[in-house]
């Protein structure tokens, strides 16, 4: 891992917080929490909020626009929150603070919680795939066999075939997870066409053999599955598919 | 008519839009659940983004703009129209209204009537052209003739189905519309109304305990909803906190209407008037025995007062936006309120 200085600690407040950008104009909220520190996105990812402008009382931090709160030790959401932080490798050498770059699959809401053995386990099934703007990742019929997390881009979906597709919405969040019917083993067809409307770069992983890691340890296979049911109720409620 | 196709983060929608009328209203009268809060052009909660066709922004100056990236297409569905069909997208997840849920629709209202309430506050009531539904805590946008784009004002009163809606109006100087308000008698004019608006909204069936929170004229929603209260018997076994603060004891208003509510509920309705600036006469004290009063602003005397007295509170927070911060502030870092106990429609 490639590590970028970022600030020194005493830039950042004891029990406070501080957002600094990186030479290649990333903006990263540092935080500090009793004698660790934590390094995340700095701006909300709900409505781009400018996150160092939000309440932090050491262990929440709350965004001031709509009170999405996180917990700072692991980036989860908590309460009104829909998704949880991008999150960095954070290193102290000396007096100075130093970051890595973060996965997408570290910051993928259907691996919330699972341990870090199982989730090196996954990562390493992981294969990293870009596609160029305009292209398909895959199409209605076509058969099932990963499930795909987005590391940057837009992938937009459509339902139905030929002139009869609406659209069924689009992802553009690192760490979403589409292309999920990988997971189930009674889906053996795709039912949503998923196009790249810019160049996108995904995680792609086998769903057979994230179902073979999640079943060594089984108490990750029953979060990842009660994230799963999440994520498919909340799309079956806006009859949306992907 | 005209056509928006809406593509959201989930699925996709399409509407009829008319001349002139707003995208989001038009939206949400026609069942689609999309972003906002204010309505009205400066919370920046429903922007989306332009991807064909041609608009027509009604107020280009809206403070609400300063969330938008422009360069990219990024515009405000209230206070812009479709000149052309158009294609938008929003990046959240937009749904159908909830079932049950009171959709909102476009209303001609006649002001029925106005008084002052104090020398710088205006009461009025709205006669709308058909009777409505509406939840105690929500609000409408009123548009007046000849002023401009519309303002959100939350309903003083509550009933669950009229054709009158009362209202209450702070002078602002500079206020394009509280100025007409003060300096002309409005009996008789006539408005449009789009409503009713607004998720900070209480319904008995929630089982909680209920703090307000309201500076000046925020007051108005937490009427609406001690009036609900008192009228379902609610606060019978819960508990009602209500905090109002004004700068003086002369600035205060609705007082008979307060004590009205505490003498309905003696044991289980708390209510505070906090003065930023002065300290109560014992005269005051005397006409109003059922209120209390205190000195400071309304989220340090609220903040003082509900210490050891969270549990399963639900809050409501209304009133200028440096009063509403302040209070959200002090629930979640101080009284620790989980965030969706938490109820307000943000208008900054």
């Amino acid at each position: 891992m490639s590590l970028t200085r970022l600030c020194r600690i005493e830039d950042v407040p004891k029990d406070g917080m501080q957002s600094f950008e990186t030479e290649s104009g990333e903006k990263v909220l540092v935080l500090s929490s009793g004698d660790e520190y934590f390094a995340y996105q700095a701006i909300c990812p709900h409505q781009e909020v400018e996150l160092c402008e939000g309440f932090y009382d050491g262990c929440v931090l709350t965004c001031h626009q709509h009170l999405w709160q996180w917990d700072v030790k692991t980036g989860a959401p908590m309460g009104l929150a829909e998704t949880g932080l991008e999150f960095y490798e954070l290193k102290i050498e000396g007096d100075e603070i130093f970051i890595g770059s973060s996965s997408a699959l570290d910051v993928a809401s259907l691996f919330e919680g699972v341990s870090s053995e199982t989730r090196d386990a996954l990562s390493k099934l992981a294969r990293v795939e870009s596609y160029d703007e305009g292209s398909t990742i895959y199409q209605v019929g076509d058969a099932v066999q990963d499930l795909y997390v987005l590391e940057s881009g837009r992938v937009e979906f459509q339902l139905g075939r030929d002139d009869r597709v609406s659209p069924a919405g689009f992802i553009l969040r690192k760490g979403e997870v589409f292309g999920w019917a990988a997971l189930l083993s009674d889906q053996p067809m795709r039912i949503a066409r998923a196009t790249c409307k810019e160049a996108s770069s995904v995680l792609a992983l086998n769903g057979r053999e994230v179902l073979e890691a999640l079943s060594k340890d089984p108490s990750a296979g029953y979060r990842v599955m009660t994230s799963l049911v999440h994520l498919v109720t909340r799309y079956l409620a806006s009859s949306g598919a992907k | 008519m005209m056509k928006v196709q809406v593509k959201a983060r989930n699925r996709a929608f399409g509407f009829d839009t008319g001349v002139g009328e707003s995208v989001l209203y038009s939206g949400l009268r026609t069942g689609v659940a999309l972003p906002y809060e204010c309505a009205t052009g400066t919370c920046g909660t429903c922007k989306a983004k332009l991807i064909e066709g041609e608009l027509d922004d009604q107020w280009p100056e809206a403070p609400g703009r300063k969330y938008l990236k422009s360069d990219q297409g990024e515009f405000l569905m209230c206070q812009c129209a479709a000149k052309t069909d158009l294609s938008i997208e929003i990046g959240n997840f937009v749904s159908e209204a909830t079932p049950g849920a009171v959709i909102p629709a476009k209303f001609t209202g006649i002001v029925g009537g106005s008084r002052m309430l104090t020398p710088d506050v205006k009461a009025f009531t709205v006669e709308l052209d058909r009777s409505t539904e509406f939840d105690a805590g929500q609000f409408v946008a009123v548009r007046f003739p000849g002023i401009g784009g519309y303002r959100g004002y939350s309903m003083v009163n509550f009933e669950r189905r009229t054709q009158t809606l009362e209202f209450v109006v702070k002078k602002l100087p500079g206020g394009g519309v509280s100025e007409w308000l003060f300096d002309n008698e409005p009996t008789g004019v006539e408005l449009e109304i789009f409503g009713p608006l607004g998720s900070a909204t209480f319904y008995p069936g929630m089982g909680k305990n209920v703090l307000c929170i309201a500076g000046g004229s925020g007051i108005a929603g937490m009427m609406s909803i001690f009036s609900r209260g008192c009228q379902e018997n609610y606060f019978a076994d819960h508990q009602g906190y209500l905090f109002f603060g004004v700068r003086t004891a002369n600035d205060a208003f609705y007082l008979d209407e307060l004590a009205a509510f505490k003498a309905k509920h003696p044991e289980n309705l708390h209510i505070t008037v906090a003065l930023s600036t002065e300290a109560v006469t014992d005269e005051v004290k005397a006409a109003f025995p059922g209120l209390e009063f205190d000195t400071g602003f309304v989220h340090e005397v609220a903040a003082r007062k509900m210490k050891d007295h969270y549990d399963n509170i639900v809050a409501y927070l209304a009133g200028p936006p440096p009063a509403v911060d302040a209070a959200i502030r002090t629930l979640v870092l101080e009284a620790r309120l989980s965030a969706d106990s938490i109820r307000y429609d943000k208008f900054s």
